[in-house]
């Protein structure tokens, strides 16, 4: 989460996120905060496995806004991942990432990907 | 979110993008497949599926690709689906160059849209919006690659002669329906010859 705020403030990721998600997670401040300090992996205020999955797609694309190398954005998508969703879910969303990732090699590649992988899973 | 890119505008023939048109609407439709048109440096396409198969599909086409390429590649995907490789929370990337470590899953679906491509097989639907269905003469012809230079020239000389001349008058006749769908079907397979691959 520090990687991924690169010295921004939470307040200014939990914006991003809230604009990214279009208003879909009902992310507070205070759990983003608690995430971050590791004092929580399973957000209370985020409750079904589809809005952890959203939340997993939206800080990949901050981690992109933020120019970080491809790597740095994966190996943070995988940790974000894995504390954040129940394991059937998780599994699925990891293999899935496991193949397609390595095929995605450049940043502009993978935000296009990560961008549509959010609309797929943002509600009707 | 980066903005939707609305379809690059190449001086391509209109016969191409009305094709593509219709396909799209045709994976929108019949596949519930979204198309968005998008710089993509390092793959031709993704297709990204949602959690559970009645879920919208998402597809990305590289703005970089020609309408005979898109229409190529909306056949291969429409073969992708057929096959069921789309399975929920999984991800189609047609690479740039030849795909790897899912090799066959590639060749799999490269087989089957050359036959639906030719309408020998397939939805119904799709077959009557391809130019190419029973065209066994163009398949002839388009399978040596010496003869589809030839044919893509002559048939691009042919086009701009019509325009030259301003031979409006032709324009609904049957010969010039049919010359734009050669055009047509020539201009993907030339981008896509393993589509005019003889059957193995």
């Amino acid at each position: 989460m520090q990687t991924l705020t690169a010295g921004r403030s939470l307040d200014a990721l939990v914006d991003r996120v809230y604009t990214l998600t279009e208003g879909t997670l009902e992310l507070d401040r205070s759990t983003l905060h608690r995430i971050a300090r590791g004092q929580t992996r399973i957000a209370r205020a985020i409750d079904t496995p589809e809005a952890c999955v959203r939340l997993y797609f939206a800080l990949m694309i901050v981690g992109c806004e933020q120019d970080l190398p491809v790597d740095a954005v994966v190996q943070e998508g995988r940790a974000v991942l894995a504390g954040l969703i129940g394991d059937p879910l998780a599994t699925l969303i990891i293999g899935d990432l496991e193949r397609t990732l390595p095929k995605l090699t450049d940043l502009r590649t993978l935000r296009e990907y990560l961008e549509e992988g959010l609309r797929i899973w943002l509600p009707k | 979110m980066a903005a939707e890119v609305t379809l690059a505008p190449r001086a391509e023939s209109n016969t191409l993008r009305g094709q593509e048109e219709s396909l799209r609407a045709y994976l929108a439709d019949r596949l519930g497949i979204r198309t968005r048109i998008a710089p993509l440096p390092g793959a031709r396409a993704l297709l990204v599926s949602g959690p559970r198969p009645e879920h919208p599909k998402g597809l990305v086409i590289d703005d970089s690709l020609t309408a005979a390429e898109r229409i190529y590649l909306y056949v291969h995907l429409a073969a992708h689906v057929a096959l069921r490789h789309n399975v929920p929370v999984m991800t189609i990337v047609e690479p740039r160059g030849e795909a790897t470590s899912d090799a066959p899953v590639h060749r799999d679906a490269e087989e089957l849209a050359r036959a639906m491509w030719w309408g020998l097989t397939g939805d119904t639907a799709l077959a009557a919006l391809l130019p190419s269905r029973r065209s066994r003469l163009l398949r002839a012809l388009l399978g040596n690659a010496l003869a589809r230079t030839l044919l893509r020239t002559a048939l691009l000389g042919m086009r701009h002669a019509y325009y030259r001349l301003h031979m409006t008058a032709l324009a609904e006749s049957p010969l010039t329906a049919a010359l734009r769908r050669a055009l047509c079907v020539t201009a993907v397979v030339c981008v896509a010859p393993q589509l005019a691959r003889a059957r193995r």
